[in-house]
């Protein structure tokens, strides 16, 4: 248990190094905001489940709300490519800690990555408690629903890490790992055709056999024996999958798993006419540093998994929202289904494209201080190079559509492009400030880690809504005159504002940069504390 | 010295990445209480032997016995009973130097005051007490080394497993090294170095092993080893077969 404690102590020190007077105000700002809107649900929970009248609805809707809550936990940290904290085995293997103690540590940092569903179940039992008809077994079934889904985690998490550490199958694991975490979606979407599998899962009547209906069960008092042998039994199969999973993480050997054959490829051959076309096409130096970002971040697993989940995600779980349910026909999103797509791309990628733009460069980044080049080319070769990628992205979503013969024109190409334009402007006028002032750095090897502090993200909540008002005024205008060209005229004003705000920001960061170079390099060169975040 | 029973037994050990072999058919005795430096050229396979005595990585095939003990399969018992300056990315850079000395201290199951006095001490001894609130971010490359070395005597190990432990340590503080580690083996201890610094290597250790391209091809004492050569340098050249003169280029 010491070993625990100075794990947990030494953790402690890190935040509190990390975070020095105004950090931690901030990310406790940002924290009480989240946190709070998950308590006023958990606060909803608790009076619904507290009333006796709503026992019918309780009855019928707890199942499904338990497997949403499932979901939540083990899926949504991924879709968001961020698991909370986790120990950091790297630097903890070294140290004679027992194997068990560090799983312990482990399942209890996984209630990190579903805080909102703690939240939510306590407020459940909160308020089942206070109803007469659910208060004897309510504490036990949150429990042990807890920590199924605390064990669970740990084992999803160490699998899917493992799978994407290895070089050649990482992104084949990780498209199957794409239509897994979609087909709730798609079941929503194509409903009809699955209702009878979908009654068996989440239905008051549901099969009892599965850890959702054995909760809501015993929250009821319906069959408590059974419902907590199943629970107990589904919790113990967890742990030992988990621990079988993070034993086989904790011998993983990550050099190995990356290693590769030495000889060329045809498509390495490839790869490297994409990587030398910037340097043909553009001026010196941006063409070289251009090439030099290209190669980084096509070589980083973090990079080309935010990239992938761009379009797989982007397109498995807008589409069926946007064409799969019945109804009238023209509603927003599938309208603007591309546009909106192409906008969910952007936002996943803005971390490494916006707001942390040196995050992979480390201490290497003190080269651009040291190389005869104005730092502004540094700053517009980053921009040129997001602008890139994510221009790709949306023609990848474009093409996918078009081969899934989807409604497209004209319309909804100059809109899509032309809205994401506009926003990426805004973003990389206040993405360059933040780079510079607030860089951090970002090991470009692990796939999870988000690596924003809590004040950024304090920032970000009130940078998104500034830099999306322009384009709904873009909206609004249209919907005011009911005129296409009312939208172009507002977009295009966007544009050249967002053109003038961009010089005006690049020239600001570069004078940030240089003054603030020396806390920067260090900030990007510094590692981590003993558990990840 | 010889005679003694081997800290550290290495037999046929084998890492390998991909479709290179980083060691090759790696067998190697240390006596116990022996300063042992373990050289050879960059790639050469130092680090991964060090890495896989330490438990960081699994041997594909071979195995290693420290104090006696199979690794991994008494890898908790072993790792209790050794002193590691690893690769410097084991640091926590967040933490201030003496905070990092007592969490090692900790985790190695002293209790908190002995391992917060300890501490103190080893500031101290290794000139680091000067900045109590430095974070190891902010440390140089010699002061990060310094609390690594700080750390791994902390707990009074048998064995002492060190990667580069002066690169980047002024005169000054290699010597106080120096110092500390010939102290450390004057008291029965045995220390497993790897070090691209010759000089020291010559200096400190009794036994050296060279490595190159996976295989071990030349090992014994210092004196046995250098045999006609009249450094180690010279001596170290000629077993890795890399006598290569310093070339010209036209442009140059």
């Amino acid at each position: 248990m010491e070993q625990a404690r100075a794990i947990l102590w030494a953790q402690w020190r890190t935040f509190a190094n990390f975070y020095p007077g105004r950090g931690i105000a901030w990310t406790t700002v940002v924290s009480l905001i989240w946190y709070g809107m998950w308590t006023a649900v958990a606060v909803a929970f608790g009076r619904v489940f507290s009333d006796p009248g709503d026992l019918y609805a309780i009855r019928a809707g707890l199942p499904g709300g338990l497997l949403l809550m499932f979901f939540y936990w083990q899926v949504v940290p991924l879709l968001l490519a961020a698991t909370g904290a986790a120990l950091d085995l790297r630097k903890l293997r070294a140290y004679p800690i027992p194997a068990s103690q560090l799983f312990f540590i482990e399942v209890m940092l996984r209630v990190t990555a579903g805080i909102e569903m703690v939240l939510v179940l306590i407020g459940v039992t909160v308020g089942a408690m206070f109803n007469p008809q659910l208060a004897k077994w309510s504490l036990l079934a949150l429990v042990l629903y807890v920590l199924f889904n605390l064990v669970v985690a740990v084992g999803l998490r160490d699998l899917l890490g493992r799978l994407l550490a290895r070089k050649r199958i990482r992104e084949l694991v990780f498209f199957l790992f794409v239509l897994a975490a979609a087909l709730p979606q798609l079941i929503m979407a194509r409903r009809g055709m699955f209702i009878p599998q979908v009654r068996l899962l989440v239905a008051g009547d549901a099969w009892r056999g599965s850890p959702w209906t054995a909760a809501s069960s015993l929250i009821q008092g319906k069959d408590v024996n059974l419902s907590i042998a199943v629970l107990v039994a589904w919790t113990v199969a967890a742990g030992i999958f988990s621990e079988w999973q993070f034993a086989r993480t904790l011998r993983f050997d990550l050099e190995a798993a990356a290693a590769g054959s030495s000889g060329g490829s045809v498509l390495g051959g490839l790869m490297e006419y994409f990587y030398r076309m910037p340097s043909v096409v553009l001026p010196h130096p941006v063409g070289t540093l251009i090439e030099k970002e290209f190669r980084c971040l096509l070589r980083s697993p973090r990079f080309r998994l935010v990239f992938l989940m761009g379009f797989t995600f982007g397109l498995l779980i807008w589409l069926p929202m946007a064409f799969g349910y019945p109804g009238p026909t023209r509603t927003f999103f599938n309208q603007n289904y591309l546009t909106v797509v192409s906008m969910y791309s952007l936002l996943l990628m803005s971390e490494i494209c916006f707001w942390n733009s040196f995050g992979f460069d480390r201490s290497a980044a003190q080269f651009y201080f040291l190389a005869p080049i104005p730092f502004s080319r540094v700053l517009v070769s980053k921009n040129l190079t997001a602008l890139f990628f994510i221009l790709l992205e949306i023609s990848i979503v474009t093409g996918v559509c078009w081969l899934l013969r989807l409604p497209l024109d004209a319309r909804r190409l100059s809109e899509a492009y032309g809205v994401v334009g506009v926003i990426s402007l805004l973003l990389l006028s206040a993405g360059n400030t933040l780079s510079v002032k607030q860089a951090r750095g970002v090991n470009p090897g692990n796939s999870f880690r988000t690596g924003a502090a809590g004040h950024v993200q304090a920032m970000l909540f009130a940078i998104y809504p500034v830099a999306f008002t322009p384009v709904a005024l873009a909206y609004l205008a249209r919907y005011a005159f009911d005129a296409q060209a009312a939208f172009y005229g507002v977009l295009a004003l966007d544009a050249v504002a967002g053109l003038v705000l961009y010089r005006i920001a690049l020239d600001s960061a570069v004078q940030s940069a240089l003054r603030l170079r020396e806390p920067m390099i260090a900030a990007l060169s510094a590692g981590d504390g003993p558990i990840a975040d | 010295m010889t005679d003694a029973p081997a800290a550290i037994e290495i037999r046929d050990l084998r890492k390998i990445y991909g479709d290179k072999a980083a060691v090759d058919g790696l067998t190697l005795s240390v006596p116990q209480g022996c300063f042992y430096g373990f050289l050879g050229p960059n790639g050469a396979g130092k680090t991964t032997t060090i890495k896989m005595l330490m438990g960081l990585a699994p041997a594909t095939s071979g195995s290693i016995e420290l104090l006696g003990l199979p690794m991994p399969e008494s890898a908790l018992e072993i790792k209790r009973q050794i002193g590691l300056v690893p690769d410097e990315s084991l640091l926590f850079d967040h933490l201030t130097g003496g905070e990092f000395i007592e969490f090692v201290g900790r985790i190695y199951g002293l209790d908190r005051m002995t391992a917060t006095a300890r501490a103190v001490e080893l500031l101290e001894l290794f000139e680091l007490g000067e900045a109590p609130r430095k974070l190891i971010a902010e440390y140089s490359k010699g002061m990060r080394k310094r609390v690594a070395m700080a750390a791994a005597l902390i707990h009074r190990p048998r064995l002492f497993l060190m990667d580069e432990p002066f690169e980047g340590v002024d005169a000054v503080g290699a010597r106080l090294m120096k110092e500390i580690l010939l102290e450390q083996v004057r008291h029965g201890a045995t220390i497993f170095l790897t070090s691209h610094v010759l000089e020291v290597v010559e200096r400190l250790c009794d036994r050296v092993g060279i490595i190159h391209e996976g295989k071990l091809v030349a090992e014994g004492t210092m004196q046995s080893l250098r045999g006609s050569a009249a450094t180690l340098e010279e001596a170290f050249v000629r077993a890795v077969g890399i006598d290569r003169a310093a070339e010209t280029l036209d442009w140059l």
